[in-house]
């Protein structure tokens, strides 16, 4: 039971830190970008790709043994593309206005290479438990650094926090503007890329070996 | 015994049943997810119309956020539904060519009409309302219930900001020739002064939304040019529209 933990434990640092999907693998920058603008759409963004990683990983994993080697990618295309149209139509029928925001992104986790990448990389070799444990860090490492890049360009591009104004009224007073760049794409490219840089150098958990 | 399986495993035959019980078991999933929450979508989306509508003609308290009930009892007492022709007279049996009006009254008084605005966006259609006042001329509130625009940057049209903006602003030239309202690119204070009245503030990153919706706005506004006119010529329209209401 004890290695058991550990385990999982070693399968949840690596998908959501040592080989962060973003930071690291450098996937799912598509999606990053477009839905980073708010939290609020961000955080609902992380909870459905952390969702459909898990299962999508989870069912593929238990059927594994069964699926022919030359059709596997369509048959994991299957899982995850009806995953995330079911996830679509809950989001329709019970978070109606932030879906109305996300529009054409939650469609586009389908084309997410993190969930696919981890299908073909981990859930075919592994089994159903471990799996499911990946996709969960894997999602959650999406997640951390979405949740990163949205607090900060919402901050600095917007002057807000879950749409609330946080920069007080008198610096804009003395002349303090909301950065335009960052409610557009390169304000995303921007903060990615220092964020990989950060994870990258810093001392003793960066994964390159020194 | 494994080298058996494996084979088999890739046979042709196993391939097509596997592929096929897939597409069934999966088909069968999204379907059953479909029309289980097909209600509920459907009502969100009414609802959700309905209160853009109400938005738009600025009936929604705005402190807190209304019960789908109140929305319903809201639009119940103050929006009629009605048809006019191409002459902008309301007839009571529409045709393929008549266009959609709604009638805001209060107390058998008509306040103001709102117009359902069609318009094409970056990625696709923006559908949305356009409340004006009595007068045929002074925008009373707009809102935008459904556009499938990048979130963020011409997603923001269905912000409070950019539709707050078009309230008060006129559609009419002063010479009396129809303007409709425009998004301007950046901000409307940079404008000459006789323009202002006509423009809103744009939104930075979506040019391309700002200017198809302005575009749509006065495709649509020249459509319902006819009942604007009518709602110019003050009595006579409060006497043919009363009547409208009595029925």
């Amino acid at each position: 039971m004890q290695t058991d933990m550990s385990h999982y434990k070693e399968i949840l640092i690596k998908g959501i830190w040592r080989e962060n999907p973003v930071a690291y693998q450098v996937l799912g920058i598509c999606s990053a970008l477009a839905v980073t603008v708010k939290m609020s759409t961000a955080v609902v963004m992380s909870i459905a790709l952390t969702l459909v990683a898990a299962f999508s990983s989870l069912i593929i994993s238990s059927l594994r043994r069964w699926i022919p080697s030359n059709i596997r990618i369509i048959v994991e295309l299957t899982v995850i593309a009806s995953l995330v149209i079911i996830t679509d139509e809950i989001l329709q029928a019970f978070l109606y206005d932030i879906s109305k925001q996300l529009s054409i992104f939650v469609g586009l986790i389908i084309t997410n290479c993190i969930i696919l990448g981890r299908a073909e990389a981990f859930a075919m070799a592994n089994n159903p438990a471990d799996s499911f444990v990946d996709g969960v860090a894997n999602g959650l490492g999406y997640s951390m650094i979405l949740v990163a890049v949205a607090f900060l360009r919402e901050l600095l591009g917007s002057g807000q926090f879950f749409g609330f104004s946080v920069i007080p009224g008198f610096l804009y007073d003395m002349g303090f503007q909301d950065m335009g760049i960052m409610v557009l794409a390169p304000g995303a490219f921007f903060i990615i890329g220092l964020l990989v840089w950060l994870k990258n150098s810093l001392p003793g958990i960066s994964h390159e070996k020194r | 015994m494994s080298d058996k399986k494996k084979s088999f495993k890739n046979s042709r035959i196993y391939v097509v049943m596997f592929a096929l019980g897939t597409a069934l078991v999966f088909g069968v999933l999204i379907t059953s997810a479909a029309t289980m929450l097909k209600e509920k979508q459907l009502e969100n989306m009414a609802l959700d119309k309905k209160t853009n509508l109400l938005e738009a003609a600025g009936l929604v308290p705005e402190d807190k956020k209304p019960s789908p009930e109140d929305i319903k009892q809201i639009y119940d007492t103050h929006i009629r539904q009605v048809y006019v022709d191409s002459r902008g007279r309301i007839i009571k049996d529409p045709a393929n060519s008549s266009l959609q009006l709604y009638l805001i009254h209060t107390d058998q008084k008509i306040q103001g009409y709102i117009v359902p605005i069609t318009s094409r966006g970056l990625w696709g259609k923006i559908h949305g309302y356009m409340a004006f006042e009595a007068d045929g001329e002074t925008v009373a509130g707009f809102s935008i219930y459904s556009h499938s625009e990048t979130p963020g940057l011409g997603g923001e049209i269905e912000s409070n900001w950019f539709q707050e903006n078009f309230e008060g602003k006129k559609i009419l030239h002063e010479s009396g020739r129809l303007v409709s309202v425009g998004i301007a690119k950046g901000k409307v204070e940079n404008l000459p002064e006789n323009l202002q009245d006509h423009y809103v503030d744009g939104i930075s990153g979506a040019t391309l939304t700002g200017r198809y919706l302005s575009e749509g706005l006065e495709e649509t506004l020249t459509k319902y040019e006819p009942v604007s006119v009518i709602f110019r010529q003050r009595q006579e329209s409060q006497a043919h529209l009363k009547t409208i209401l009595e029925e």
